[in-house]
């Protein structure tokens, strides 16, 4: 291993890890001001992680390890997943790879583990939370793997990396397709980081949540940690959204410089899209669970568009 | 010398499955562990002849018998066959280690001999149809596999459930074994030979042969629709029959379709396409039956039918690739076809000993009734939850690192000349994603519903971990599961495959690395650890009762697919009051409707009794009309030989 992809490995999650509570931040701030409230201060998220790392941990006592080992095993499933989302540089070839599939697969992997937790204590909220959760996430995982495919077949590649280089390397008009491949990666992560009209991340209601009921029953430096990798889910998503469409600041190679524009470039990306994401949600009514289907439809059918694009011309 | 160890160890599973039988009548332990000793060194003599063949890429070629000129039992181990025999004797050699305590809870005595014999038998026939050289030989030993897998199936004959599985699976099974003759003898009409060697056919026959192969092998690998009689046979047999049944005899089924499609046939496109098809329609279907399934092994089966689905899908993308002359795609997906043979062959026996010891502890089948099972059986637990972790296809195991292979295969559809073709691929592609999401909700319930949270029943509350060797057999296989996905990238280096796949080790090494540190991170904090109840909001004691069942949990998925489930929703509801606020009691039920045994299966049984019933009509008859049958057939049989002739 060379130094340049030991700093890659280090610094690439280390990155994300340290930004991702701003984004959150961020899009609570602009909801709340798009409601007519002043909302939290930008930096709450941190803060409520400070809190909840000072706090005691309480477990069920019907629970067994997985509720003990889920949130760990969820920051590092998302954390190898954020090896392979360049944000700061690109890496030079070979690092971790950045197979596409098994990027969407480590989510996978992590939310396997979220759901197994919620049922772990015996609670109903948990319960149900899971088995939204599953429901959910398989029917939308058509759109996601077809658009993963459709993103193959513009960039002709199946790793990261290389797709960020290609883009970097040519223009965006030179894969108009690109531009409908992000409606249905923008439609995936609304639903994969929970956010309306699928979930809300802020209501009260425990009926009506479905990520927060899984977590429902993790306290102290747990729920920290669960709450950071959903954290981390957010941002990993935005990059490999951003870095598709819109990959300039990023640097091709490793310098001084290069990192500090590669990273404000990129706070500065992500906070527009979480800006966005943020008035996409005030704009729209949570969604009744068992109209989601045709709302996924609609990314499919984006997805499916861009491969007949592909394929004709 | 192949043929030395090979014959030793079919000596070995005839003299078990012998001295089983003639103990049969003063029932020994000493006996049934010799048989079981004598299978397991069996399989090891026969694996070693296979490693052999594979390691040396050899052609190993042996006439053992020969009955008439054309028609003799003869082997022929080829680096194909190896490979299959091998997966046969991982999964068996489990199997046995796992039927030393197992088969001991069966109460009968006489009866646990009965099994070692006819397992022992059950595995020799299927080493042997993977091993023919001719169709007549391969026919012969699918009969002996099919027959005794019947007696295993049927073990239990006092259940009502046990002779209902008996019965699909005999039908069905014989179903199989005419179209395989009917291939075979077709086969041999044209081209003048049994072997299985390669063929030139005119179109017709191709087609014809092709066909009925398909559907042969189709159906004893239980490929939608033809897969009826596997939820039931897989279910009513003994746990670790099932294993063997899930976990290698599917794969003999397959081993049929791949040598057919490499080494006999060369079908033409369309087959390949009828693959892909059924393939993906049996994938998707099997796992969306398997969500609304409660009885643990037929869940557990209904995902066999899944995976074979997905196993099919990758024959037939080698057939669409290769056809179209993209080889480094097509070596992809038939790679990724076997390798997915073998990891289900490994997952899923693993997971239907645990479900066996999961039955055997608790008493039923019922996952309603089970529950908080990782307390009383932890290290059964853990073995589950990577058996549950594998099929779901979640890396780094290997469910995953095969899938992998087939996604891979899947996004090289761009350079497929034919856009019809590609277009299909991709809807192909979209319900493979489906399925793999939904396998992967499925085994959240199961595991979930099983092993966490409190027991749902008193039986579950009581249950005791098993004995030694019903844990050691599966969790041979789980190490199998973790080896053959983290290092699935090096595996396929060393044998000579440079496919585009990602190299798992890192990412797991990664994943291992943060784990370790956050550990580390928590417990410097020192953060004070407190035990309570979890909150159920203030309602008492927290009981099983209160926990999200089973059929809570697949709800939302089996209302958003209902127009496949058919599903109806019958409730009533007594009240205590006429405005009908209160309610007394009331009974409420989600109804699905079994559309293969419903729309096809007992229609056309039905139409089979009726066509009997005026048979037999014909045949409860007086001697005049008897007298008139003989002399129309006779008027029949002339005017025929006159025509012919």
């Amino acid at each position: 291993m060379t130094l340049t992809q030991a700093i890659y490995l280090i610094l690439n999650p280390l990155f994300i890890l340290a930004v991702s509570p701003f984004f959150l931040g961020l899009t609570m701030k602009v909801k709340a001001l798009a409601q007519g409230r002043k909302g939290l201060p930008l930096w709450q998220p941190y803060y409520h992680l400070a809190k909840l790392l000072r706090k005691e941990i309480v477990y069920s006592t019907h629970s067994s390890f997985i509720m003990r080992l889920a949130p760990y095993l969820n920051i590092g499933f998302l954390l190898a997943a954020a090896t392979m989302v360049p944000v700061l540089f690109l890496p030079p070839a070979e690092t971790v790879g950045g197979n596409i599939i098994l990027f969407l697969y480590l989510i996978v992997s992590a939310r396997f583990f979220m759901a197994l937790a919620g049922l772990d204590a015996g609670s109903v909220f948990g319960g149900m939370g899971s088995s939204r959760e599953m429901s959910l996430s398989a029917i939308i995982e058509p759109v996601t793997i077809i658009t993963c495919a459709a993103l193959t077949f513009v960039l002709k590649t199946t790793d990261i990396p290389t797709m960020f280089a290609t883009v970097l390397g040519g223009s965006l008009l030179e894969y108009p397709a690109l531009i409908l491949v992000a409606m249905s990666l923008f439609i995936t992560l609304i639903v994969e980081t929970s956010r309306v009209p699928v979930d809300n991340p802020e209501t009260h209601l425990e009926l009506a949540m479905i990520h927060e009921a899984m977590v429902l029953e993790q306290s102290g430096p747990k729920l920290a940690l669960m709450e950071l990798s959903y954290g981390v889910k957010q941002t990993i998503l935005m990059a490999l959204l951003i870095n598709t469409v819109f990959p300039w600041g990023l640097a091709d190679h490793i310098s001084a410089i290069g990192l500090v524009i590669g990273a404000l470039s990129f706070i500065l990306k992500a906070a527009a899209l979480s800006v966005v994401i943020a008035i996409f949600e005030s704009g729209m009514a949570k969604i009744r669970l068992f109209r989601l289907p045709n709302f996924f439809a609609i990314a499919l059918f984006f997805a499916f568009i861009t491969i007949l694009f592909e394929l004709l011309l | 010398m192949i043929t030395t160890l090979f014959l030793v160890g079919l000596a070995f599973f005839l003299i078990a499955s012998i001295l089983a039988l003639t103990s049969l009548p003063q029932p020994s332990l000493w006996w049934r562990r010799l048989s079981l000793v004598l299978i397991f060194s069996g399989l090891v003599a026969i694996s070693s002849a296979a490693i052999m063949v594979l390691a040396g890429d050899l052609q190993h070629h042996a006439t053992l018998y020969t009955i008439a000129d054309g028609l003799s039992i003869s082997l022929l181990i080829d680096r194909l066959a190896a490979f299959f025999i091998i997966v046969i004797c991982i999964v068996a050699a489990c199997a046995t280690i796992y039927s030393f305590d197992y088969i001991e809870h069966y109460g009968d005595p006489r009866r646990r001999h009965w099994l070692i014999s006819m397992m022992a038998l059950f595995i020799l026939s299927m080493i042997m149809v993977v091993a023919s050289a001719n169709f007549f030989c391969l026919l012969f030993f699918w009969e002996i596999m099919s027959l005794s897998s019947f007696f295993l199936v049927i073990l239990e004959r006092e259940q009502p459930e046990s002779r209902k599985a008996g019965v699909y699976y005999l039908v069905m099974t014989q179903f199989s074994t005419l179209f395989i003759l009917l291939g075979g003898l077709t086969l041999y009409h044209f081209s003048g030979t049994f072997d299985i060697t390669a063929t030139a056919l005119t179109a017709g026959a191709l087609t014809l042969t092709s066909l009925s192969f398909f559907v042969g092998f189709g159906t004893k690998a239980g490929l939608m629709p033809f897969h009826k009689w596997l939820p039931y046979a897989h279910a009513a047999s003994p746990s670790n029959v099932s294993a063997l049944m899930s976990g290698v005899m599917l794969k003999v089924a397959i081993y049929g379709l791949v040598r057919v499609m490499l080494d006999v046939l060369s079908p033409p496109l369309w087959w390949s396409g009828l693959l892909l098809g059924f393939g993906t329609i049996s994938a998707v279907l099997g796992v969306i039956y398997a969500l609304k399934e409660h009885d643990l092994k037929k869940l557990l089966s209904f995902h066999s039918i899944e995976n074979i689905g997905i196993i099919v899908i990758g024959l037939g993308l080698y057939g669409i690739f290769n056809h179209y002359g993209l080889d480094t795609l097509a070596t992809l997906s038939l790679a990724g076809a076997l390798f997915h043979t073998l990891n289900h062959a490994i997952f899923k026996s693993l997971l239907f000993m645990t479900a066996g010891s999961v039955v055997n502890a608790t008493g039923t089948r019922n996952i309603e009734e089970m529950g908080g099972l990782i307390k009383r059986m932890p290290t059964t637990a853990i073995i589950f939850l990577i058996g549950a972790i594998a099929i779901s296809a979640l890396p780094p195991l290997n469910g995953f690192a095969s899938e992998i292979l087939l996604f891979q295969a899947y996004l090289g559809a761009l350079e497929l000349p034919n856009s019809f073709m590609a277009v299909l691929l991709f809807i192909s592609l979209a319900t493979f994603a489906l399925m793999s999401a939904l396998a992967a909700a499925c085994f959240v319930k199961a595991f979930g519903i099983v092993f966490l949270a409190l027991p749902r029943s008193p039986a579950a509350a009581i249950a005791k971990e098993v004995s030694f060797g019903m844990r050691l057999a599966p969790a041979i296989l789980a190490g199998f599961c973790v080896i053959l996905g983290i290092g699935s990238y090096q595996l396929l280096r060393a044998i000579g495959l440079e496919l585009p796949v990602p190299n798992l080790l890192p990412v797991s090494l990664i994943v291992a690395i943060v784990v370790g540190i956050a550990i580390l991170l928590v417990r410097r904090l020192g953060a004070p650890v407190r035990y309570t109840d979890t909150w159920n909001c203030g309602l008492g004691k927290q009981t099983g009762r209160m926990e999200y069942s089973a059929t809570g949990f697949s709800e939302p998925i089996i209302t958003i697919f209902s127009p496949i489930f058919r599903t109806r929703k019958v409730s009533q509801s007594e009240f205590a009051d006429l405005d009908k606020t209160i309610i007394r009691s009331g009974h409420a039920e989600i109804k699905t409707l079994q559309f293969f045994e419903e729309r096809i299966y007992l229609p056309l049984a039905r139409l089979a009794l009726r066509i009997g019933g005026l048979v037999s009509r014909w045949h409860n008859t007086d001697m005049d009309n008897f007298v008139l049958y003989a002399f129309v057939a006779i008027v029949v049989l002339i005017l025929a030989a006159g025509w012919l002739l």
